[in-house]
């Protein structure tokens, strides 16, 4: 466990020193270092610090948002498919904040992040509410296949709304692409700030969330209040994944393969709050480096973050959906 | 249902910019209209409005071949990944074959063939991982890789348009969110062309795709060959697939909610149910191409998104009612 911590933080570190010299000028270390050291205003120094320091910070915060949303979901829900980009949460939030913009015009900082929490939370809710009604049996699948459709519906709203509305459609449409570049500061606040509210409140579920790993009766058994633990740690995922799609519009499958590959990095089965920790460094490291890769296989052009994570995500989707029982995937 | 989508037709081709009352239109269909309203409906709206509902006709039945073929319900083209990789044919077609100033250096007309052919290696992709997997057994399976797969093809094509230029992006985008705005009678002639094809095919297989409704071995103590007729089916469902959006775009959910609107009203096993099935696809892909341009007009809505609004609650109740029968 602390020689993988070690690992991560190393990795992140050195993910996060590539993203501020790579892209579209390669700049060596000597110039990143007198930006930060002595200031100075030619092009490359704001480049360095108001490009690529702020597209860096944002690809760490949302990595770690969405990564730890993926893991609340899974965890609780015992289902390794669970994540917030497939199930229709990301979709939800996008939902919300295009329709806002498209009713009320140009939307504060504040009212954009409370919209996609609201989005957020009612696809979470109408996605949990339908596999609900499918019945315990249905396995982690069906989960996903509701997920899915609801999310193409309401990408396909959202499409719509884009096209009535044609000032919506001009600011809305980068942001939809999901990506860390040149996001407005301010987002990264609302994103913080999901992403603190929902450490807090892992370290706070921790011992629950390690009971729920026995079946529901005996975790009751034990003194845990399950319906309680399942909907709280949902709705700190649906905040989650707000936050990042505030950040960052809505970026699929780094919920889904973060958790997976830091439950591999140790050879014990860590706790929830030694996993959430080893996540949400996954996470970021991920996002981190797909950022880099999306600057540089298309350049000059840039990549949608969502496309490059397909090519991982997809892949790895398809082995978990491959292994031989998706429960010894063990959650 | 005939008498449906003649109504359908004949005021789809009267909305537009300007409105021609349902009467102008048939005299101009039979040839008594005035010289402009003759241009207007047989250039201009004509093609459009009958290569909308010939395409239809072929999602119609691919989704119905594909539901038989399959044995499974929520099986469709634009489910299992088939869709989208047509798509990243065409879009890979217009990359590979384009010299520095945006011309094409083949004919356009080779387009359809692209299209067939992504769409064919994504749904051998798919066909393979299902029959890799060990519990292939659950239906579930298939559309499961298929949607993966088709996220998959998304990516692909995204990224391909990003490399290219801006002219070409604009070209393909439209053409993926499925839109039937540029339409020709050579278009027209194409997919009416290959529904024609198709039609001694289905009637050889009437009776197999009868049979492979029951269980493997029944089926087999029938007399079929089930395997063989299996794969017959799914490649010409592939084909017809491949052939409607090489012309109209990737507009999807029609192969799967024609077959279930023909069951409702016919059932599945009476003589007209593939009949009913394209009529129904005909009248969905109009209705949703004619809403698409005159809801919002002057702008134009992708065709694709309208049928995606009816298909996907669609798709879910069918799971639930899936799921509540197992349980």
């Amino acid at each position: 466990m602390k020689r993988s911590l070690l690992l991560l933080l190393l990795t992140l570190l050195v993910a996060v020193i590539a993203s501020l010299h790579l892209g579209v000028h390669v700049y060596g270390p000597a110039t990143v270092w007198s930006t930060f050291a002595s200031g100075g205003d030619s092009m490359h120094d704001i480049i360095i610090r108001t490009l690529r320091l702020p597209r860096t910070l944002n690809a760490v915060l949302t990595g770690a948002a969405l990564s730890l949303s993926g893991l609340f979901m899974q965890a609780v829900t015992r289902n390794p498919l669970a994540e917030p980009g497939l199930l229709g949460v990301n979709a939800g939030a996008a939902f919300a904040v295009a329709g806002g913009l498209a009713l009320f015009g140009a939307l504060s900082i504040t009212s954009i992040g409370v919209l996609a929490i609201a989005g957020a939370l009612a696809a979470a809710a109408l996605v949990f509410g339908l596999s609900g009604a499918l019945g315990p049996e249905t396995g982690p699948t069906g989960i996903l296949l509701v997920g899915v459709t609801v999310a193409a519906m309401l990408a396909a709203l959202t499409q719509l709304i884009l096209l009535l509305d044609e000032t919506a459609l001009e600011t809305l449409l980068f942001w939809l692409s999901g990506g860390f570049a040149d996001r407005p500061l301010p987002l990264l606040w609302i994103g913080g700030g999901a992403l603190l509210i929902a450490v807090a409140g892992a370290a706070f579920l921790a011992p629950s969330i390690d009971a729920l790993r026995l079946d529901d009766h005996s975790a009751s058994g034990i003194g845990v209040n399950v319906v309680r633990t399942r909907l709280v740690a949902l709705t700190l995922a649906a905040v989650l994944s707000a936050g990042a799609v505030a950040m960052s519009g809505p970026v699929t499958f780094i919920g889904l393969i973060a958790p997976h590959i830091a439950r591999r990095l140790t050879a014990k089965r860590p706790g929830f709050a030694a996993l959430a920790v080893l996540t949400m460094l996954t996470g970021a490291i991920i996002a981190v480096f797909a950022d880099i890769l999306a600057r540089l296989i298309v350049a000059p052009g840039e990549a949608p973050i969502g496309a490059v994570l397909a090519f991982v995500g997809v892949p790895f989707l398809i082995h978990l959906l491959r292994a031989k029982r998706l429960r010894e995937v063990g959650v | 249902m005939l008498l449906l989508l003649a109504g359908c037709l004949i005021l789809a081709t009267g909305l537009g910019s300007s409105f021609i009352s349902p009467s102008r239109v048939a005299a101009a269909l039979f040839g008594h209209g005035s010289r402009t309203d003759d241009i207007i409906i047989w250039t201009l709206r004509l093609p459009r409005v009958a290569l909308a509902t010939l395409a239809g006709m072929a999602l119609g039945l691919s989704g119905a071949i594909l539901q038989r073929a399959l044995r499974n319900p929520m099986a469709a083209p634009s489910i299992l990944g088939i869709t989208d990789g047509a798509a990243l044919g065409v879009v890979t077609f217009l990359w590979l074959f384009s010299d520095e100033a945006n011309v094409l250096t083949v004919s356009v007309h080779w387009q359809p063939l692209a299209a067939i052919l992504g769409a064919c290696v994504f749904a051998l992709l798919v066909g393979m991982l299902t029959l890799a997997d060990r519990s292939r057994r659950d239906p579930l399976r298939l559309i499961l890789y298929g949607i993966a797969l088709a996220a998959l093809a998304k990516a692909c094509v995204t990224l391909m348009m990003i490399v290219g230029p801006v002219y070409r992006a604009s070209q393909a985008l439209q053409w993926i969110t499925g839109s039937v705005s540029a339409a020709h009678w050579m278009d027209v002639g194409v997919v009416a062309a290959g529904l024609a094809l198709s039609l001694p095919v289905l009637i050889l297989m009437r009776l197999p795709m009868r049979q492979i409704v029951l269980d493997q071995q029944t089926a087999v103590t029938t007399g079929l060959a089930v395997d063989r007729s299996r794969i017959g089916l799914l490649v010409l469902s592939v084909l017809l697939t491949a052939l409607a959006i090489s012309q109209v775009g990737a507009i999807g959910f029609v192969g799967l909610i024609a077959p279930h609107a023909a069951r409702l009203f016919l059932g599945q096993f009476r003589p007209g149910y593939l009949l009913a099935t394209a009529l129904i696809g005909g009248i969905l892909v109009l209705a949703a191409d004619t809403l698409a341009r005159t809801i919002a007009s002057p702008l134009e809505l992708p065709a694709g998104a309208v049928t995606a609004l009816i298909g996907a609650p669609l798709f879910l109740s069918l799971i639930l009612r899936r799921h509540r029968r197992n349980g």
